[in-house]
């Protein structure tokens, strides 16, 4: 039994969708999508859900997750119904309620709001430069610091128990046994699908659109591992240097790509751009940028006398840290492929108790 | 006696000859000493072949034609009028079916399909052996339509028929015209409201000198036939002075003083009215009316206003007339108690009442006192029943309730719409507001008819519980505050007509027509035509189309002024007749009268009544019937040829 709530539809509209009330059901988008299988069909199904109000069906769902919006279904939706925007949308609306904090939702569904956070988290920064005298050394300092602290914090703090709670409603809810072991023998499928999103490869020609972004997860990785834990900005370790360089280089190139579609609107994907998606490539693109040229400033001695060019960077960086990451886009990285990893403890054959 | 006849055995390319040993039946048949001449052709249709046959006929000078092929109702009019192009009389030609009754269903057994096919063709040669050359009957007619029901199809047709010089008898049951459509304030597509409608349609009528508008007027009794109807049409009075200069205030008044009060059926009950009325303001013609079945003769109204007339008297007209046009229009689907919670769950009315509610309603949307926010539909009501008798899907209803949905939806402040459907049928333009209904946020669920939505009441209104079969036949439950039952077209309770004249009635109850495709508003009774939603549930735009083609068709049947009849009738011989009377009982088309001959009473067929079905043949005690073109003579070489 199940009660309706048309007004599901207005929730979801502020999280991104777009007409998807048009749909009559035709089900042309499970059809022609790459990745709906019999097992796990979508998005004909979400978007029933999404019609009907049914939030209980949406939240315990893992398949809004295993769509890697190929585009496919939108395209042929007679209806334009768009249904590759609303699983979109969905999984920001899911974001929000796997967010302990409810910072999600509120951040997702207003941008003054969004605004107003990110001018606080500036003016912090620059409030706190200021109480430091503009003394270079120690603000570097307290940036390197500030990034080893951030990311224990938010990890331990916002994306463990979201991820916690996701488990609970998505794998807990469904009231299957799984065995201890089998959490351990499928822990393989997160790192793979962490690391690659191979999934995304199953998307009619999408490997370009792959590639780029398995070069970006990986270069965004590794400047992190280099200025965490490598200290980019303090060494003098030429090999560090460079590899720092072309890490940052990457980052800021590729992300160059990522705004350049989601102005031209070409693709699907890149049709329907919110704030939040919007935020999340700009600012990875100045992530990049300001870091590259912070670095070039070092080597040229320039810092010292302009210190600017470091508040701007760490600016982005707190922004980043404790908006983005925590609340925003960046947290797909992680639910994606803890997606795949419940999906696949959810299909392991039930333990056999009797004999 | 013909004595010259040409025979053609036709191969059908070879669907006939693949099983008929055409050469074989040819031989035989040549070898009659009445056949002069037989031939096998591979098409007897073709150009060529139809040539080849008038000048065999004209040259060898032949006296009789049979063509042995398909069936006559393909091709008996192509060798008709070869006959007629070679100066033979069409009557004097036979044509014998050896495909669909002989090659085609003995496939399997060639042998005895030759057999059969050489049985049927001398059966064929026998008959036209004592076949009579005959003519075409020919009647006057009058140029006069009367049309039956002042809806929008019998008004639309009304004018058309004038404009095509035809006068017009528009005969309306009740005192205003414009029947259903007037009770629909707002028509999808055009947004217009339908007594605009129904305004302008009846100006023209007021204003074409051909057109005669009855009424309070019934046809209680029909005689004569095509071209010379003679219908007798009862007209109840209004009461009311044709000469009364409606004054709205003093109306208002009379309505004040009259006691009576009784359901509203304009508003389908959801009001009262009182025996004097008007349903609605501008309603035409604009003289209110008193109801004669509620009056009570009080008097009170009389005081108020003089031109109320109790003197008035019912009268009886005779209108003659060379066609009827019979619009008569439907009736709602009426639930039976219980069904989806009619009348036993608060807050559930028909989608006919909700129109009407919606036009009550001017800010807010209100029933029984209750404001109304989630509005539910359930479609397919007395429609695509899978127990009950109405199996047909009644067209207008899932537009219909989709296009109320969307007028309550922008006409009042927070409506949620749900409409529980068994597949929506909003055919051509119309899907164009099923997309902008489901784009506006209503929702649409589904259902089998093998699970169908249970009513049931939560306390403050309805609420469903569907299995939703788009959504895996989850079970759904939706709290409502009214639910309306989209229910389709019935043929019309009140329907003497049907029984006056005679007109046939379908499966479905609606009235018949001869052929859906190929005669669609003819029906069996020469110069009976039907339109409109008394033949099957139609829109207004498809009730107006049948209404501008039944015009056409009736049009040119009749302003000729004469009419042409098939000459195969039944002939009673008076001198034989005993007036036994069982020929008049069986007739289905009371072509049968008596009249006096030579002393006494004897049956007579009424030619252009006929229409040479044989039923009254085998019942005459006295043999005294012949049917031309199938008299005993030719019948009975026929079968002496077959046996």
């Amino acid at each position: 039994m199940a009660n309706i709530n048309p007004n599901f539809a207005s929730e979801l509209k502020k999280y991104g969708s777009v007409n998807f009330n048009a749909c009559y059901n035709c089900g042309t988008c499970t059809a022609v999508c790459s990745l709906s299988t019999e097992d796990d069909s979508f998005p004909r199904e979400m978007v029933r859900f999404s019609v009907l109000g049914l939030e209980d069906d949406i939240q315990t769902s893992l398949k809004p997750w295993l769509c890697y919006y190929c585009g496919e279904c939108s395209e042929s939706c007679p209806r334009t119904a768009n249904p590759g925007e609303l699983m979109m949308a969905i999984r920001r609306y899911l974001t929000a309620k796997y967010d302990w904090t409810g910072l999600s939702g509120l951040l997702y569904k207003s941008l003054p709001l969004t605004i107003m956070a990110f001018i606080v988290t500036a003016i912090a920064v620059i409030y706190y430069s200021f109480s430091e005298g503009l003394n270079v050394e120690k603000i570097m300092d307290f940036g390197h610091l500030f990034e080893m602290i951030s990311i224990a914090t938010v990890f331990s703090v916002i994306l463990l128990p979201n991820i916690i709670r996701m488990w609970w409603m998505t794998v807990l809810k469904q009231k299957k046994k799984i065995a201890f072991a089998t959490y351990f023998k499928s822990i393989g499928e997160l790192i793979v699908h962490m690391f690659t999103q191979k999934r995304a490869r199953d998307c009619d020609d999408n490997e370009f659109r792959w590639l780029e972004h398995l070069v970006l997860v990986i270069g965004y990785l590794s400047l992190l591992f280099t200025t965490v834990v490598l200290d980019w900005f303090g060494t003098d370790n030429l090999f560090i240097i460079i590899l720092g360089y072309v890490e940052s280089a990457i980052v800021f190139i590729v992300t160059v790509d990522f705004v350049g579609s989601r102005i031209k609107q070409k693709k699907e994907a890149s049709k329907f751009s919110q704030p939040s998606d919007w935020f999340f490539v700009i600012w990875l693109f100045l992530l990049g940028f300001t870091a590259f040229v912070v670095r070039v400033f070092i080597d040229l001695d320039l810092i010292e006398t302009n210190l600017w060019m470091y508040l701007i960077h760490l600016i982005v960086l707190v922004q980043w840290a404790l908006l983005i990451v925590p609340f925003g886009k960046w947290t797909h990285f992680l639910y994606r492929s803890f997606a795949m990893y419940f999906d696949k403890l959810l299909k392991e054959p039930a333990k056999q108790t009797s004999k | 006696m013909k004595n010259k006849i040409g025979v053609y055995i036709c191969q059908c390319g070879s669907n006939i000859s693949d099983y008929v040993d055409v050469e074989k039946v040819k031989e035989i048949v040549s070898s009659e000493d009445i056949v002069f001449l037989s031939k096998t052709t591979m098409f007897a249709c073709a150009d060529s072949t139809q040539k080849e046959i008038a000048a065999d006929i004209a040259e060898q000078n032949l006296d009789g034609l049979v063509v042995a092929s398909c069936s006559p109702k393909l091709h008996l009019d192509t060798f008709r009028n070869v006959a007629i192009r070679a100066d033979l009389n069409p009557y004097n030609y036979v044509q014998v079916n050896i495909r669909e009754q002989c090659s085609w269903a003995h496939s399997d057994k060639p042998k005895d399909a030759t057999e059969k096919a050489i049985k049927l063709v001398l059966a064929g040669i026998h008959r036209v052996k004592h076949s009579v050359a005959l003519e075409k009957l020919k009647i006057s007619s009058e140029n006069t339509v009367v049309v039956v029901g002042a809806g929008i199809a019998g008004m639309r047709s009304a004018i058309e028929l004038a404009d095509m010089g035809s006068q017009v008898y528009l005969i309306e049951r009740e005192h205003f015209v414009g029947g259903r459509t007037s009770q629909w304030n707002e028509l999808f597509t055009t947004g217009e409201s339908g007594r605009d409608v129904v305004s302008s349609l009846y100006k023209q009528i007021k204003s074409h000198s051909d057109i005669t508008l009855f009424t309070g007027a019934e046809v209680v009794s029909k005689g004569g036939s095509v071209g010379n109807f003679n219908i007798e049409v009862k007209i109840t009075p209004r009461y009311i002075k044709p000469q009364c200069e409606l004054d709205m205030d003093k109306f208002e008044k009379v309505l004040e003083i009259c006691p009576i009060e009784v359901e509203d059926e304009f508003n389908f009950g959801l009001t009262k009215r009182k025996a004097i009325y008007k349903n609605y303001p501008s309603e035409f013609p604009e003289i209110p009316a008193i109801d004669d079945k509620n009056c009570n003769r009080c008097g009170k109204c009389l005081e108020l206003c003089p031109d109320i007339d109790f003197g008035q008297k019912v009268e009886t007209l005779n209108l003659k007339a060379g066609a009827i046009l019979i619009t008569t229009g439907f009736d709602p689907y009426e639930p039976k108690e219980g069904e989806f919670g009619y009348k036993t769950v608060d807050s559930v009315i028909t989608l006919q009442q909700m129109k009407r509610l919606i036009e009550l309603n001017d800010k807010e949307l209100i029933y029984n006192g209750k404001k109304i926010n989630k509005v539910g539909f359930i479609y397919c009501v007395g429609s695509r029943q899978p127990d009950g008798d109405n199996k047909y899907c009644s067209r207008y209803c899932c537009t219909s309730a989709i296009y109320t949905g969307t007028v309550v939806r922008e006409k009042y402040k927070n409506i949620q719409n749900f409409h529980f459907n068994r597949g929506i049928r909003t055919y051509g333009k119309q899907e164009l507001l099923y997309h902008d209904a489901s784009e506006n946020g209503d929702v649409f669920l589904q259902f089998y008819n093998d699970s169908t939505p249970a009513i049931t009441s939560n306390g403050t209104g309805p609420k469903v519980t569907i299995e939703d079969f788009l959504t895996k036949g989850k079970e759904i439950e939706v709290n409502l505050d009214l639910l309306v039952l989209v229910t389709g077209m019935v043929p019309r309770k009140e329907r003497n007509i049907a029984d006056i004249l005679k007109i046939p009635i379908g499966r479905d109850k609606f009235y018949n027509e001869i052929h859906p495709k190929l005669r669609p508003v003819e029906t069996v009774i020469d110069g009976v035509h039907i339109a409109g939603a008394c033949q099957s549930p139609k829109n207004i735009t498809e009730s107006v189309k049948s209404a501008l083609s039944a015009a056409a068709k009736a049009n040119s049947l009749i302003s000729k002024g004469e009419i042409e009849l098939e000459p195969t009738l039944a002939v009673i011989d008076k001198s034989l007749c005993k007036s036994a009377g069982e020929c008049i009982k069986i007739c289905p088309y009371d072509a049968i009268t008596t009249v006096e001959y030579d002393g006494k009473t004897v049956s007579e067929v009424n030619k252009s009544s006929c229409k040479g079905c044989g039923m009254c043949i085998p019942v005459c005690p006295e043999n005294a019937i012949q049917l031309i073109g199938y008299t005993d003579i030719e019948i009975e070489s026929m079968i002496e040829a077959l046996i």
